[in-house]
C-alpha cells in the first residue's frame, strides 16, 4: 500500500531548481533512505511534504489524498511528523514541556498530554531529563528530543532529517537501535542521512537525489554499486573500499 | 533581522510557582482590598494608577512577552476603550458597566482586524502595523465629530475615588487571573511559548500558529479596552493627546521589560516601580519630564544587564556586569 507519493514536484529558489520533477513513492511500513550531495534537495523535499514550502508545481499525496500546499499544522494532524536537521527545540521550556506541546494535538486534557509525553520520553530514553531545561541538555539529548517531539503527534509517517549528524560513533549506534525499535507496521520512516553505515543498516530501500532529481532508487546494496550514484555522491574511494 | 524578543534565559518557573500559590495570592489580594482604608486621597489615586498600569503592562506582555511579537501601538486599545466608553455614555446614554464591556470587545475585535493580515508574516510587519494603527487612531479621533475632535469629550462626572480604585483592582485582578489560567496553566500558554521559541517547529507539531497568535493579540487588546474605559470615566475629560498619546504604549513596554517579560509577575513589578518612581519624582520636583531620563537609563540597564528583568533578580539571578558585557560583545559586532 502506498502511503506517500510525490508527483513531479518542482520547487525553485530564484531561478535555481532545488527540486526538479521529483517523483517518489513510499510504501507503508518501510524505512526509506534518501541520500545525495549537499544541496541535492533532501531537506527541501521534506519541507515540501510537510507544507513549510509550497511546490511550484506537482503534487504530494498522503494516504491517496492530495495534501499539496496544506499548512504544516494540518499536515501534522494528518499524521506526518518530522525532525529538523539543526535541532529546533523550544529553548526556554523543559524537555517534558517540549514534548507536551506536540502531544496536545490529540490529548484532550493537560494530564493526558503530560502522560503521553512522559511515555514518549521513556521510549527515547530521556525520562530522566524530563524536567531539565532544554538549554542544559547535550546535543545527543537534543537530537533525541527532536525525535520525541516528532513522535508526540503520533505520526504514521516520520521524516528524520540527519538525526545522527554530529554524534559520536557510540551515540550513532544507540540511535540506530532506537530508530529500529520504533519501526512498526504502523510507522513508516524516511531517513535523510550522510552516514552510509546508518543508511545501510536501517533502510529497506534507498533513493538518491542529485540536483533535485532522483537518479536511482532500489534496495541499498544495489544502489551503492550503481556507477551513477558513485559518480554523483559516494565517490570512487567508496567503491575501492568495498 | 528578527523582532523576536529575547525572553528569560534562565527558567523562572520554580519561584513563580511559589509566588502563585493560591493562599499567598489571596492574602495579597485581601491586603489590596483593605489598602484604601489606610491611604490619603492622593495615595489612593496613585495606587489606582499603579493598578491601571499593572493591567496594561500585563496585557502588552501577552503578545510582546509570551508570544514574542512586539506591539508598538498597544496604547491605541486603551484609547479605543476610553473613547468607546465615553461615546456610549455621552451620546447613547449607556450605563458605565455595559459600556466598559463593549469597549473591551471592540478593542479585541480591532486587534483581530489588524492581526489577521499582519500576524501571518514574520519580521517587522506586525510592529510597524501596530505602530501605524496607533497613529491612525489619534488622527481619526482628532477629526471626527463624535469624538469631540481636538477638543475632546466630557463624560458625566463621578467623583468617587474608592469606586475607581476598586473597579481598577477588579479589572486588573481579572486580567492577571485570566492570564494565569490561560497562559501559565493551559495549553494555550505552552503554545504561545512554543511560537516564541521556534515558530516553524511549533507549526510542525500541530500548532495553528496564525490562529493562536491572533487569539493572543485579541486577548492582549481586550483588557486595555476595558481599562481605558475606566480611565475615561475616572478622569471625566478625554482628548486625543491624553488617551491616545504615544507614550502610553512606551510605558507598557518599559514596565514589562523592567519587571521581566514573559512572566506573570514581571509586568506587575515593573508597573509598581515605574509608576511609583514617576509619582515620587513628581511630588519632589513638580511637573516635569526629567523622570523620563531616569526611566530611560533604567530600561537601558535592564535590557543590557538583566534581560530577565527585576523578577529575574528577585529570583536569585545574580547581577554580573562583566559577564553581561562579555555576552553583549558576542551578540553585537563592534
Amino acid at each position: 500500500m502506498i502511503l506517500l507519493e510525490s508527483l513531479n514536484l518542482v520547487k525553485s529558489f530564484g531561478g535555481v531548481a532545488a527540486i526538479d520533477r521529483l517523483s517518489l513513492t513510499v510504501e507503508k511500513g518501510m524505512i526509506l533512505g534518501i541520500i545525495g550531495p549537499n544541496g541535492s534537495g533532501k531537506t527541501t523535499f521534506f519541507n515540501l511534504v510537510t507544507g513549510i514550502f509550497t511546490p511550484d508545481s506537482g503534487k504530494v499525496l498522503f494516504h491517496g489524498k492530495d495534501v499539496t500546499g496544506f499548512r504544516p499544522h494540518r499536515i501534522a494532524k494528518l499524521g506526518i511528523g518530522r525532525t529538523f536537521q539543526v535541532p529546533a527545540p523550544f529553548s526556554k521550556m523543559t524537555v517534558l514541556e517540549n514534548v507536551m506541546v506536540s502531544t496536545f494535538i490529540h490529548a484532550r486534557t493537560m494530564k493526558m498530554a503530560k502522560e503521553q509525553a512522559k511515555k514518549i520520553l521513556g521510549l527515547v530514553r530521556l525520562e530522566e531529563k524530563a524536567d531539565q531545561q532544554v538549554l542544559n541538555v547535550t546535543l545527543e539529548d537534543r537530537k533525541r528530543l527532536e525525535l520525541a517531539r516528532a513522535l508526540g503527534t503520533q505520526p504514521s509517517l516520520l521524516l528524520l532529517d540527519e538525526v545522527m549528524a554530529g554524534l559520536t560513533p557510540a551515540e550513532v549506534k544507540a540511535s540506530i537501535e532506537l530508530i529500529r525499535s520504533l519501526r512498526t507496521k504502523d510507522l513508516t520512516i524516511i531517513v535523510v542521512e550522510h552516514i552510509m553505515d546508518v543508511i545501510l543498516s536501517l533502510c529497506d530501500r534507498l533513493a538518491v537525489l542529485d540536483y533535485g532529481s532522483k537518479i536511482a532508487e532500489d534496495i541499498p546494496d544495489r544502489v551503492v554499486n550503481n556507477p551513477e550514484v558513485i559518480k554523483a555522491y559516494l565517490g570512487e574511494h567508496y567503491r575501492a573500499r568495498n | 533581522m528578527t523582532f523576536q524578543t529575547e525572553g528569560a534565559r534562565i527558567n523562572h518557573t520554580p519561584v513563580i510557582r511559589r509566588f502563585t500559590l493560591p493562599g499567598l495570592l489571596l492574602l495579597f489580594f485581601l491586603s489590596l482590598l483593605l489598602l484604601p482604608l489606610f491611604l490619603s486621597p492622593l495615595w489612593i489615586r496613585i495606587a489606582t494608577e499603579v493598578l491601571m498600569w499593572a493591567g496594561l503592562a500585563q496585557s502588552w506582555n501577552v503578545i510582546g512577552g509570551y508570544t514574542g511579537y512586539l506591539s508598538f501601538g498597544h496604547g491605541a486599545f486603551f484609547g479605543v476603550g476610553a473613547y468607546a466608553t465615553g461615546i456610549l455614555m455621552v451620546h447613547l446614554g449607556w450605563p458605565f458597566g455595559i459600556g466598559l464591556f463593549f469597549s473591551g470587545v471592540l478593542s479585541a475585535f480591532l486587534a483581530l482586524l489588524i492581526g489577521y493580515p499582519t500576524l501571518r508574516l514574520r519580521g517587522a510587519y506586525f510592529a510597524i502595523a501596530t505602530w501605524a494603527f496607533g497613529e491612525l487612531l489619534r488622527q481619526v479621533a482628532t477629526i471626527l465629530d463624535i469624538t469631540g475632535g481636538a477638543y475632546g469629550l466630557q463624560l458625566p462626572a463621578f467623583l468617587n475615588l474608592p469606586f475607581f480604585y476598586y473597579i481598577m483592582l477588579g479589572v486588573t485582578g481579572l486580567t492577571y487571573l485570566t492570564i494565569y489560567l490561560l497562559l501559565e496553566r493551559a495549553r494555550f500558554g505552552y503554545r504561545l511559548l512554543a511560537i516564541r521559541e521556534h515558530e516553524e517547529a511549533a507549526e510542525m507539531v500541530g500548532v495553528d500558529t496564525v490562529s493562536i497568535k491572533i487569539q493572543a493579540f485579541a486577548l492582549s487588546a481586550f483588557f486595555p479596552g476595558i481599562i481605558g474605559g475606566i480611565n475615561a470615566y475616572w478622569v471625566t475629560y478625554i482628548h486625543p493627546d491624553s488617551v491616545l498619546r504615544a507614550d502610553i504604549t512606551d510605558f507598557m513596554v518599559v514596565m514589562a521589560f523592567l519587571g521581566g517579560i514573559g512572566s506573570l509577575w514581571g509586568p506587575f513589578l515593573g508597573a509598581v516601580v515605574v509608576q511609583l518612581v514617576q509619582r515620587v519624582l513628581w511630588l519632589v520636583w513638580g511637573e516635569g519630564t526629567f523622570y523620563l531620563v531616569i526611566i530611560g537609563a533604567a530600561i537601558c540597564s535592564v535590557v543590557l544587564f538583566i534581560p530577565n528583568g527585576l523578577i529575574g533578580v528577585l529570583e536569585g539571578q545574580i547581577f554580573k556586569p562583566k559577564e553581561a558585557i562579555k555576552e553583549l560583545k558576542k551578540k553585537v559586532k563592534w
